[in-house]
């Protein structure tokens, strides 16, 4: 009797108070029921079982599951799809494909990968694979020899993948990109300047003539102005020691000091954006470059891609590396070149289908797709038709001999980057000077 | 919208003046929310151009970017996932923690302190630091390895989160509660069991429905968990299918994609919110039961 | 007391069962943590480096931690006076008996489910833009020319700029607590406080005020919670790599964990969850300082 009655205020008390929660516990088990049929039914049709044997050891050679940094609603990932149901219709093995997007690979893989999970394959950044992840790799050099991978493929990337990699082939690349100047150059014709600056001298007269036309020289954004910092002290003292001064903290050091002039004399000159001390992502690319009233930004080779829609399509691209300096180390052979890497698990014991499918996502036809879609570079040396937009980065990318890390080293030290950020913002604001720059640095110590 | 509740009382011409000051302020404010959100719908009508040169609807309205938005993803899908997740959690948080909140809020026992202060500290510790140690522990026990399993370990996750929340949250509204009904129903004979489920239950109800609003809406937009846990695509809930999507707008800088997916999105949450507060109304002026 | 044994350990079981299982082996395990130099986050206790208390101490000398805990303690007063205020007078209002009472109180609430990356990328490319902005078109309209130059997302802003935009979102939220806190107080009360003679700011003084304290408490906790939880809109404010005016130990923490921006950084779990484990603490400090200060008289009436 107590019981009952107890049931019965539950169920009354449920029903009064929960009714705003759309209802009450009678009705949950039934959803509950509706849903777990409908997602199973779903998911056996979606890939024949791949998803029950997806966290199972992979070991029954039945299938591949391939984790991937990319949306499977971005260019990318519905290229890699297209790749992935071509490979799966010509050899039988189903993959399961799972678009984890960037931050799911970045914090999801390696808790993944340390509870067992079988992911045959997974990609992401080729410093972050290798470096980060560079424990759970499988060495690729045998596969890869085996079907003369290399025959195809774009040597300066192979050789980076290998030097990061420990001295043997870990990842193979895809999607290339490189870190240059990127400009309008309708701008450069009308502000006649024939040449792409190579030097800083030249970059110097270059932006007097465009400034002299009425438009601004150079913008940037908060997310890349460390890359200006890193791109100018590498070509000064070289990328290690620039890593070096700014892990160790050496501000003392001439490079930071002529750095820094470099960039408050460009300032003084009026060669940035009057905003650039303002302007947060994507503020400066795409309200000031891709409208036409900047001329020149430091980025990445998916720049013309994320910016399309607002340039439009008679927008001419142009693209030269960032100059040299005068007495530097480096010249502009050298550049933060790189590209997206697939890896094997170390673990998989589908090693040899797992090559198989990377090399359909990164040779011919899917390469080719990849490349058209998202408006990027080729892997497959044989892809040499490059898409109009980048056409113009050709070049460069060729040229490139020297590989950097990201932003040149500027940005080795994480406790040190915002305050780079912060500094060399005002900087380029004209906020203060070069010594009030050194200065700042030298303040926050580490 | 159900917004204008009409009252069947004359319009008190001498209460609406005395007021007046404050219908002031709450115009002022809601005429900046709609400038700002309002900016937000326009942009998700405009072209990426249009938002960044600050012509919005120069080039007429563009549904294309809700199409693309709508056939970008299996947004029936991940609606469905989340109205079930977020039913089932809701439900089920109230009625695990609405007795825990009125017997720490009303007795003085041994632990009441602890837990109560274990239930806080919890809620400071971020995220990550509890999802991925659990997530090597549940990966391993091969539970993501079945759909049923993962979507059940799901919502688990998610009313587990949520209880130090929940439970914290309802204190306060059991605590403030006048001791005399339980000692009335004490003096009728009601054992406390019932008095708190027939009595002091409903009572708490402005606090239990605002609690599972803001429950609701937790879970409705949970990220983290869903992305580290739901190992299909079959299970994903609107976050993560909105946070792809944003994602590869952005990436491929369609600004203007990205605008119409957040409001694709954010329309059925809303028209939720709107159902559920009316509900707050109907629970205290309806009759119901009073306090 | 005695008869109430069994209800309370009835009505206590499955929350702190829950709650034990999920929450109990990663707190243990984070606090553990803090003392270890780790890599990834679930790297095996095998490969953890016993640090002592160096992860503190590194906390304390690194300046770019401590400015993110300044960062955090400005957001969690500036912002918390702001929204607070906001947020009671705005329910105090709503609950007066004006009309149209759900509707000003669903578009109060309506910023805070609308998604933070939409609201950010509107604050950021509109209301702040130094070319068209909301803000430099008013002040332009209002003749302020001094004002409508300001650069809001520069250096010297970007923290005020920031924390306005998180607080506009916020103020719904709290202001709900607040109502509902203000409904559950039975009309009893007041009507009889009428009947006593009581006037409108005394009922407020007397009546909603005390009852609030508990309410009060409840929002200031949240708040806590969720300051020290600050992450996405200090993304949102600066993509890709941190920014001195709103960085916060969560997204150093992050940093710590997962690597900082596009450049691989070097990782140390076990600092992530020393911060965690900081955090944590000052989250329950607030907690029992609302207790003492806002202690439940019992009231009754």
């Amino acid at each position: 009797m107590k019981k009952k009655m107890m049931a019965l205020v539950l169920a009354s008390t449920m029903a009064a108070s929960l009714a705003a929660c759309g209802g009450g516990g009678g009705q949950t088990a039934e959803t509950t029921a509706a849903a777990a049929g409908g997602t199973e039914t779903t998911a056996a049709a979606a890939a024949d079982g791949a998803e029950t044997e997806a966290a199972q050891p992979a070991g029954d050679g039945s299938g591949l599951v391939y984790w991937s940094m990319w949306e499977a609603t971005e260019p990318q990932g519905q290229a890699i799809q297209a790749a992935v149901d071509k490979f799966t219709e010509d050899t039988g093995i189903s993959v399961d494909l799972q678009f984890k997007g960037r931050t799911g690979i970045r914090e999801g893989l390696q808790p993944a990968l340390d509870a067992g999970t079988a992911i045959d394959l997974f990609d992401e950044d080729i410093d972050r694979v290798n470096t980060t992840w560079g424990s759970y790799l499988m060495d690729l050099e045998d596969l890869a020899k085996a079907v003369d991978y290399e025959a195809t493929a774009n040597a300066g990337l192979i050789a980076a993948c290998r030097e990061v990699g420990g001295g043997t082939l870990k990842s193979i690349p895809y999607q290339p990109n490189v870190f240059a100047f990127f400009y309008n150059q309708t701008i450069f014709d009308e502000a006649g300047i024939t040449k792409a600056p190579a030097t800083w001298e030249e970059l110097d007269a270059a932006c007097a003539k465009i400034k002299e036309a009425g438009y601004t020289p150079i913008t940037c954004d908060d997310a890349y102005i460390t890359c200006m910092f890193g791109y100018h002290m590498s070509r000064l003292v070289g990328e290690p020691k620039t890593e070096e001064i700014v892990k160790g903290g050496q501000w003392d050091d001439p490079a930071v000091m002529a750095t820094a002039e470099a960039y408050a004399d460009f300032a003084s000159k009026g060669y940035f954006s009057d905003t650039i001390a303002s302007n947060v992502w994507p503020a400066g690319q795409n309200q000031e470059l891709a409208m036409g009233t900047a001329a020149m930004y430091l980025n990445g080779s998916w720049l013309p891609n994320e910016v399309k829609d607002m340039a439009g399509d008679d927008f001419v691209w142009g693209c030269f590396s960032y100059p040299a300096v005068e007495g530097g180390t480096d010249g502009v052979d050298a550049a933060n070149y790189g590209a997206q890497v697939l890896a094997i698990n170390k673990d998989s014991k589908n090693a040899e289908n797992a090559f198989k499918l990377i090399c359909y996502i990164t040779q011919g036809e899917f390469d080719q797709m990849l490349s058209e879609l998202s408006i990027g570079i080729p892997a497959d040396s044989n892809n040499s038709e490059w898409p109009a937009l980048i056409s113009c980065v050709k070049p460069v990318m060729e040229s490139m001999k020297t590989r950097y890390p990201w932003a040149a080293g500027a940005e080795a030290n994480a406790d040190m980057t915002p305050i780079i950020k912060e500094n060399f913002l005002k900087l380029s604001g004209g906020s203060i000077d070069a010594q009030g720059f050194v200065d700042a640095l030298k303040k926050a110590g580490n | 919208m159900a917004k204008m509740k009409r009252y069947h009382e004359p319009v008190n011409w001498k209460k609406e003046l005395r007021l007046a000051p404050g219908y002031l302020i709450l115009v002022l404010w809601i005429t900046f929310t709609f400038v700002l959100l309002g900016w937000v719908l326009l942009a998700s009508f405009s072209t990426t151009k249009e938002i960044f040169s600050n012509k919005l609807l120069a080039s007429g309205l563009h549904f294309e970017n809700y199409v693309k938005a709508w056939i970008n993803s299996d947004v029936a899908g991940i609606f469905r996932n989340s109205l079930i997740y977020s039913i089932i959690s809701c439900s089920l948080l109230i009625l695990i923690c609405a007795p825990a909140a009125y017997v720490l809020a009303r007795f003085v026992f041994p632990g009441n302190k602890l837990i109560q202060t274990g239930f806080v500290s919890a809620m400071g510790v971020p995220v990550v630091m509890i999802v991925l140690p659990l997530f090597g522990i549940v990966a391993s026990m091969g539970i993501l390895n079945n759909v049923l399993s993962n979507a059940v370990l799901l919502v688990f996750l998610y009313i587990g989160i949520n209880i130090p929340y929940t439970t914290i949250f309802l204190m306060t509204f059991f605590s403030n509660l006048s001791r005399a009904f339980e000692e009335a129903a004490a003096i009728d004979g009601c054992p406390p069991t019932k008095t708190f489920w027939l009595i002091m239950l409903p009572m708490a109800q402005p606090g239990i429905i605002t609690v599972t609003i803001f429950n609701f809406i937790n879970i409705w937009n949970e990220y983290f968990i869903s992305l580290i846990f739901a190992n299909s695509d079959q299970l994903r809930p609107i976050a993560v299918g909105l946070y792809s999507m944003i994602n590869s707008m952005k990436y491929t800088g369609d600004w203007a994609g990205m605008f119409a997916a957040v409001v694709i999105v954010f329309l059925p949450t809303f028209i939720l919110y709107i159902f559920l507060s009316e509900k707050i109304i109907a629970g205290v002026t309806g009759g119901g039961v009073k306090g | 007391m005695k008869r109430n044994k069994g209800m309370i350990i009835l009505f206590l079981s499955p929350a702190v069962l829950m709650f034990s299982i999920i929450f109990l082996y990663p707190i243990v395990r984070t606090i553990i943590m803090s003392f270890f130099k780790i890599d990834g986050i679930t790297d095996p206790v095998a490969r953890w480096q016993f640090t002592g208390l160096a992860n503190f101490t590194k906390l304390a000398q690194t300046s770019l931690f401590r400015i993110s805990m300044w960062n955090l303690l400005r957001i969690w007063l500036i912002g918390g006076i702001i929204v607070m205020s906001l947020a009671l007078l705005f329910a105090v209002i709503i609950t007066s008996g004006i009309r149209f009472k759900s509707f000003f109180r669903a578009v109060i609430y309506l910023p805070n489910i609308v998604s933070a990356v939409a609201l950010a990328t509107m604050w950021l490319q509109y209301v702040y833009s130094p070319k068209f902005g909301l803000l430099k078109t008013v002040f332009s309209n209002l003749g302020l020319t001094a004002l409508s130059k300001v650069q809001w997302l520069d250096n010297d802003h970007k923290f005020m700029a920031l924390l306005l935009a998180y607080c506009f979102g916020m103020v719904g939220y709290h202001m709900l607590i607040f109502a509902s806190g203000i409904e559950r107080i039975s009309s009893d009360y007041f009507e009889a406080a009428t009947l006593d003679g009581a006037g409108r700011l005394q009922q407020f003084r007397y009546i909603t005020m005390p009852l609030l304290k508990g309410v009060f408490k409840t929002n200031i906790t949240m708040w806590s919670v969720t300051s020290v939880g600050f992450f996405v809109w200090s993304q949102l404010f600066s993509t890709v790599t941190a920014d001195t005016q709103t960085i916060t130990p969560m997204v150093y923490m992050y940093m710590q964990i997962f690597g900082a921006g596009n450049s691989v950084t070097e990782r140390n779990s076990g600092l992530g969850a020393a911060i965690g484990v900081l955090l944590s603490i000052c989250v329950v400090a607030v907690f029992w300082l609302c207790n003492i200060l806002l202690k439940d008289d019992e009231l009754e009436f």
